[in-house]
């Protein structure tokens, strides 16, 4: 049964990668980088002055194929549209990336956060923007022509 | 002192040795499988993971004793000790030095392999009494096994008793002093190396480690016997196990590798012991080492191996080296 | 029993659930009253390969019958295929071959692309088959150490993570996922290849054949592991057509058969490679046919990197696709076999119906024949060189 040497083989083979030392990663004090495309958590891209870039223009949530994402919108006081909420269910979404790729504006992206347990199921749904105005479609698309 | 405190300290010594043996080698398993297998092992509880095995023999003892209701309950509670004793029984004759032994047997390895046989009973017993299909394999296959591979360990052992002319450790051991033609060391897996080899694949089955994991071989029946223990009981199980890897070596270490004696230089009582533990958890390396690299074997290939090979060639073996012993004692 | 309606007629008692094929019969052993046994492997059995449950009939260890049980990784994916648009499909076709993603998204692309007659760019093309040849290797890796372990070996399945990770990783710095890739769309890719893509691939290319060379040696050229294999799980040609089978099983039969070369898609008519096949057809010439498998893909990845073509990775393809009404059938050699796509479009913005042919699910068919008569330990070796992902076969 045993006819050859292959099986002597073997021991020398798990030796030598017994000398090449673990592959584990240590996770919590070391980590990987994530390559830049990594899709994680949506977030939301603000303008440098810390306002949103979101016209609320419902495309995000139209696209979303697991419908992770509302917008609960009212009409602002100087006209445009004012973003009561901006709600991302976390616990919903299976980061597939689809909403970014629609963002006529660049509002949101994929972030690179992957820790995401959280001790309460609360924390699964996230409000992204609150009580903020709404970016005009306009305005913005001319200050990137400008820019 | 008296007879009573004598026998206690001896027996508490046991006791101590088999559980510090079962958590260090539980946590050695471990960490060899894992650099084996290009892991880190546990390194969590503790410094290195020192802690872990400790936490969990912890765990496992507050574990609820939980039975299922269709178990025999008198046999499922009673296996478990079945086969724990005998691998307690066995570190009686173990001569850590010439002085460092619990009871010193003229029939030492004898009585190892006597008491070890009963193994497979509690092994039956508990694969019956769990009600459970996957451990009636499990435990019908560790029979046929220890059964089969007890033959050929026992003639393998034979080679060395005969060449020592004594089935006495201390003998066998003093036999082993000294060297051949100045250098070699007057080892018996010399002379011996057919019936070492035999030894060291039926001890492997013996304890049931991969190649020959026949009884819990995860891939087919999840955890063989055990599958419905928990607690300390399968605590005890699997303690039972390692102690027999502990006891294995230390034969192996008796017999083939000249026990507690460093090559060439004469021993002092007081490292005795300690040479004698490496040499024996250098030998359980190797067989860590044979269970991370190799596949796992039929039953009827194990079966057969042991029935149409081993034992054939062991007890050629057997007749040839009392042949040559004979002439050359002449 | 109140409150409880009983289904059954009138006076009928409940049988007890026995499939077909399947007997408590007398084993007939000296007069005593024993019978076979009859086990359940899984769902939770850890050699079933996801939630597959066998239903088997043993005379001691010696495998009467067998019956395979499928259906719990049932997500219907099919009909919410009909609630998606063209482009939000990869979302879900990556979760029903949940281990080599690209393959299924690449299929509904070319469907699509038939239907609605979407011109596709050189390199999107070139870019599929790579990622789709490294998902290849990552899926043959992902069975190879499985396999090993079914036969008791664990070392070769944590060495082939190591590889495997390293795709990976490229697969992820490309789509943006490790396995739920969402890449491939009808008309091309998302994006184009990451710059720096080439580093981590060559090095991937360097180790790959040397690090496989030492499974092999650990598996393959281990006697053990030989007399486990040879002989056990034996498919005839003849039983594999009139399965259905396809792919590395089909080829270990030695019938030669592979889409890549039978009907080339995307960028396989200029590549150079060779299709292995077996001569027996037990599980040791699949084990055979798969690392050599691997061997190829690893030299189409080399042809691939050197000869990518510059270019657009799209075409320019409409974000709510309507293909016009009609059916058509597209069809990749997936690392399990034929992986079709099925495809019937009314002209809406959603398919009518989306029909998935898995290969792993024809290839399970045969099950009930090849487990009978071998061991307990011969099924799960033979079961496990079929090379089954129930996400597949279920959907």
């Amino acid at each position: 049964m045993i006819e050859g040497t292959g099986w002597l083989k073997g021991f020398v083979i798990t030796f030598r990668n017994m000398l090449r030392g673990p592959i584990t990663v240590r996770y919590p004090e070391h980590k990987l980088t994530l390559p830049e495309r990594s899709r994680w958590a949506v977030q939301q891209r603000l303008n440098d002055d810390g306002s949103p870039r979101c016209t609320a223009c419902l495309i995000c949530v139209k696209e979303c194929p697991d419908d992770v994402l509302y917008i609960e919108t009212s009409a602002a006081e100087g006209g445009g549209k004012h973003i009561d909420r901006y709600v991302y269910e976390i616990g919903a979404c299976m980061m597939c990336g689809l909403c970014v790729e629609a963002c006529p504006f660049s509002a949101i992206e994929m972030s690179h956060e992957y820790e995401l347990a959280t001790r309460h199921g609360g924390d699964l749904v996230r409000v992204l923007l609150q009580d903020v105005d709404a970016a005009s479609p306009r305005r913005e698309r001319k200050g990137e022509a400008d820019a | 002192m008296s007879l009573f405190l004598a026998i206690l300290l001896r027996f508490v010594g046991l006791v101590a040795l088999l559980l510090v043996n079962g958590v260090v080698l539980i946590y050695m398993l471990r960490k060899v499988l894992a650099r084996l297998h290009l892991r880190i092992g546990p390194n969590r509880t503790g410094p290195w993971g020192l802690l872990q095995t400790t936490a969990d023999v912890a765990k496992l003892l507050t574990k609820e004793d939980l039975r299922a209701t269709p178990t025999d309950r008198l046999l499922f509670n009673t296996a478990p000790y079945l086969v724990f004793v005998p691998a307690f029984m066995a570190y009686i004759p173990i001569a850590l030095s010439p002085v460092l032994v619990a009871a010193h047997l003229d029939t030492g390895p004898l009585f190892v392999f006597a008491v070890l046989s009963m193994v497979p009973l509690g092994v039956v017993m508990a694969g019956w009494a769990s009600n459970s299909k996957w451990s009636l394999i499990g435990g019908m296959r560790a029979a046929g096994l220890q059964i089969a591979y007890e033959v050929p360990l026992l003639l393998s052992a034979l080679g060395p008793v005969m060449i020592a002319g004594s089935l006495d450790p201390l003998r066998i051991v003093a036999a082993q002093s000294g060297t051949w033609l100045g250098f070699i060391p007057r080892w018996f897996v010399l002379p011996q190396i057919v019936a070492f080899f035999i030894y060291a694949i039926a001890s492997q089955a013996e304890t049931q480690q991969t190649p020959f994991d026949m009884s819990e071989a995860e891939s087919e029946l999840i955890c063989g016997f055990s599958n419905e223990y928990g607690g300390m009981r399968f605590g005890f199980l699997y303690l039972a196990e390692f102690s027999n890897m502990f006891i294995a070596s230390a034969v192996g270490t008796l017999l083939f590798f000249g026990g507690w004696q460093l090559p060439w230089v004469a021993t002092p009582l007081w490292l005795a012991p300690i040479v004698f533990i490496v040499k024996v958890y250098i030998g359980i390396y190797f067989m860590m080492w044979a269970r991370g690299s190799l596949p796992r074997f039929r039953m009827d290939q194990l079966l057969g191996f042991a029935w149409k090979v081993l034992i054939p060639v062991s007890l050629v073996w057997v007749v040839l080296s009392g042949v040559v012993i004979r002439l050359v004692s002449r | 029993m109140t409150g409880v309606q009983s289904i059954l007629p009138e006076g009928t008692q409940p049988t007890p659930m026995l499939p077909k094929g399947l007997k408590r019969v007398p084993s007939g052993v000296d007069q005593l009253a024993t019978e076979h046994l009859i086990l359940n492997v899984g769902p939770q059995h850890p050699s079933t390969h996801g939630v597959l449950h066998m239903l088997v009939e043993l005379d001691g260890e010696e495998v009467i019958a067998a019956e395979a049980d499928i259906g719990f990784l049932h997500r219907g994916i099919e009909k919410l295929a009909e609630s998606r648009r063209y482009h939000q499909m990869g979302t879900i076709l990556d979760r029903a071959d949940y281990v080599s993603g690209f393959h299924t998204e690449t299929a509904f692309a070319l469907a699509t692309e038939k239907l609605a007659e979407i011109e596709v760019p050189r390199k999107a093309s070139w870019i599929r088959s790579l990622v789709m040849e490294l998902n290849r290797c990552a899926s043959h890796y992902v069975w190879l150490g499985p396999v090993g372990m079914d036969a008791g070996a664990m070392a070769p399945f944590l060495y082939l993570m190591r590889e495997r990770e390293m795709i990976l990783d490229v697969l992820e710095a490309i789509s943006g996922s490790r396995m739920m890739f969402n890449y491939v769309r009808p008309g091309g890719v998302v994006r184009d290849l990451p710059a720096g893509i080439d580093a981590p691939l060559r090095a991937w290319l360097a180790i790959a054949d040397k690090y496989l060379g030492e499974t092999e040696d650990l598996l393959g050229g281990n006697e053990i592991f030989r007399a486990r294999m040879k002989g056990v799980g034996v498919i005839a040609p003849e039983t594999a057509l009139a399965f259905g089978m396809s792919g590395a099983c089909l080829r270990s039969s030695g019938i030669d058969f592979d889409l890549r070369k039978a009907r080339p898609y995307c960028a396989y008519g200029e590549i150079d490679f060779d299709v292995p096949l077996g001569t027996v057809g037990d599980a040791f010439d699949r084990y055979k046919v798969r690392v050599e498998e691997i061997h190829q893909s690893v030299r189409i990845v080399r042809q691939l990197l050197d000869g990518m073509p510059e270019g657009e990775h799209t075409s320019k393809v409409a974000k709510a696709l309507r293909p016009p009404a009609g059916e058509v059938y597209a069809a990749v050699e997936s690392p399990r076999g034929e992986l079709g796509i099925h495809l019937i479009s009314d002209g809406g913005p959603t398919p009518y119906r989306l029909r998935l042919r898995s290969p792993a699910y024809y290839n399970l068919g045969v099950a009930d024949e090849l487990l009978a008569g071998g061991l307990i330990a011969d099924m799960i070796v033979s079961l496990g060189s079929l090379d089954i992902v129930l996400g597949e076969i279920d959907r």
